[in-house]
């Protein structure tokens, strides 16, 4: 196939595509509640135990104390992704917090608190 | 020899249909509201790592092909390029396929180029382009030698490679449920292939078929998709990241980090190159023994279903150590 018409196929695929998806509402974020926060980090997490979940009041994380220590679990995309807070740095962001994971394939989660929230998080964040 | 053989490059051919075949499955699920799920950044995601892929294809390929074109100056052999041939030469491609599959599981080195086909934690035909940048690292290009050496013609081989791929492409959806049994029964599904892209314990390293799930049956790798336990896609650890760069090469950055952390000795830095995923020299993480067993400690009743076949020989011991 000619370079240039696999070009314009691909690109112009990608692009379409994209655009379609996100006209048709597949950009939106996962919403959680406290039960699919805690259903959800057990799929991530299956060996915890569950003691208690703090959703934000956005919906799109949440904080779970689990007998294995504080994990974070948050919305990625439609879907969502857990990690134990074990190697983080808490950093402050306009909208609440950046935790930074110093991991390649899960660089930084960024959660949006409102004034109320943010220093309850900090609080429960905090290392034991 | 010669080597005056051309055969087109049937993926870049399929391109057209990939995209068909994308609009037709989410209209399909628009229309239906089941038969699987769409997100924009996901499925971008995907789509710019099938380009990526042919690009690295265009920028890497002649190492591979260079490498075969060595072999076949110094086989005596040259089966010709008749349709029998041809179709030998697929079948025994789709055996090489289930081989490279299963050491792309099995060998940190080589998952490290196949864990991003699976980074997804949704299953529909944008997955199926959810394609490495970096297959020529992990020098698989070796077990094609074979067929090389048989007296295969390396562009008929990677002509029976494309359309191995392009088979695979339709099996990436929940828009299907069951075949017909006979089909079920010899060829790769997409029944099949979701348990395979499943991060359930019952699930990890599975039909690592390409076309024929004949393979699995053989080497004893088949698990059924089970009605009772859902397919969960992704990986065991999911990744928290859209950006294309980061999806290639995480995995890579994980070996490196591993093996290059101080106080290891050689051989456990072999071992966080080479082992299967999920070794660890000091315990910390699992591997799909591991998960499975645990598995096991929490569901007992799943020992000797499928998936966990390997687990009922060593009831009676574990009877006997709890009695």
């Amino acid at each position: 196939m000619p370079l240039e018409i696999l070009l314009v196929l691909v690109v112009g695929g990608i692009a379409g595509i994209t655009a379609m998806l996100h006209l048709t509402g597949k950009s939106r974020l996962r919403m959680l509640t406290p039960e699919s926060a805690r259903s959800e980090w057990l799929r991530h997490a299956p060996d915890d135990a569950v003691i208690d979940v703090t959703v934000s009041h956005d919906g799109h994380a949440a904080l779970i104390r689990t007998d294995a220590g504080n994990g974070l679990l948050w919305s990625f995309g439609a879907d969502t992704v857990a990690r134990h807070l074990l190697d983080f740095d808490l950093l402050e962001h306009p909208q609440g917090f950046e935790v930074q994971f110093h991991e390649f394939g899960a660089p930084k989660a960024i959660i949006h608190l409102d004034e109320l929230e943010r220093r309850h998080w900090q609080h429960l964040m905090e290392p034991a | 020899m010669t080597d005056q053989v051309t055969f087109p490059d049937a993926v870049q051919w399929a391109v057209p249909f990939f995209i068909a075949g994308i609009l037709a499955e989410f209209l399909w699920i628009a229309v239906k509201g089941k038969g699987g799920r769409y997100e924009t950044r996901d499925a971008v995601t995907s789509l710019i790592m099938g380009a990526g892929n042919i690009a690295s294809g265009f920028l890497l390929g002649f190492i591979a092909y260079a490498f075969f074109m060595w072999l076949w100056q110094i086989t005596p052999l040259n089966l010709g390029t008749s349709i029998p041939v041809i179709i030998l030469c697929f079948v025994l491609d789709d055996l090489r396929y289930y081989w490279v599959h299963r050491f792309g599981h099995r060998i940190r080195w080589v998952w490290a180029s196949h864990v991003n086909h699976h980074s997804s934690q949704h299953y529909n035909l944008t997955t199926a382009l959810r394609q490495t940048w970096t297959y020529t690292f992990t020098f698989m290009m070796v077990v094609r030698a074979p067929l090389i050496l048989l007296g295969f013609h390396p562009a008929m081989v990677l002509f029976c490679g494309g359309l191995n791929l392009i088979y695979q492409f339709w099996i990436h959806t929940e828009a299907i449920g069951k075949m017909p049994r006979w089909f079920e029964a010899v060829m790769n599904t997409p029944s099949h292939h979701r348990a395979h892209h499943g991060r359930n314990a019952r699930y990890l390293d599975c039909n690592y078929a390409g076309v024929f799930i004949i393979w699995d049956k053989m080497f004893g790798t088949f698990v059924p998709e089970q009605e009772d336990d859902r397919v969960d896609y992704g990986l065991v650890h999911n990744i928290g990241t859209f950006n294309p760069l980061r999806v290639a090469f995480h995995e890579w950055v994980g070996i490196w980090r591993d093996a290059t952390q101080p106080g290891l000795t050689l051989r456990q830095r072999l071992a966080y190159c080479f082992a299967p995923p999920g070794y660890s020299h000091n315990g910390s993480r699992d591997n799909s023994e591991q998960i499975k067993a645990k598995h096991l400690a929490r569901y007992p009743e799943d020992r000797g279903t499928p998936g966990f076949e390997q687990f009922e020989a060593k009831q009676p011991n574990t009877q006997a150590k709890q009695a």
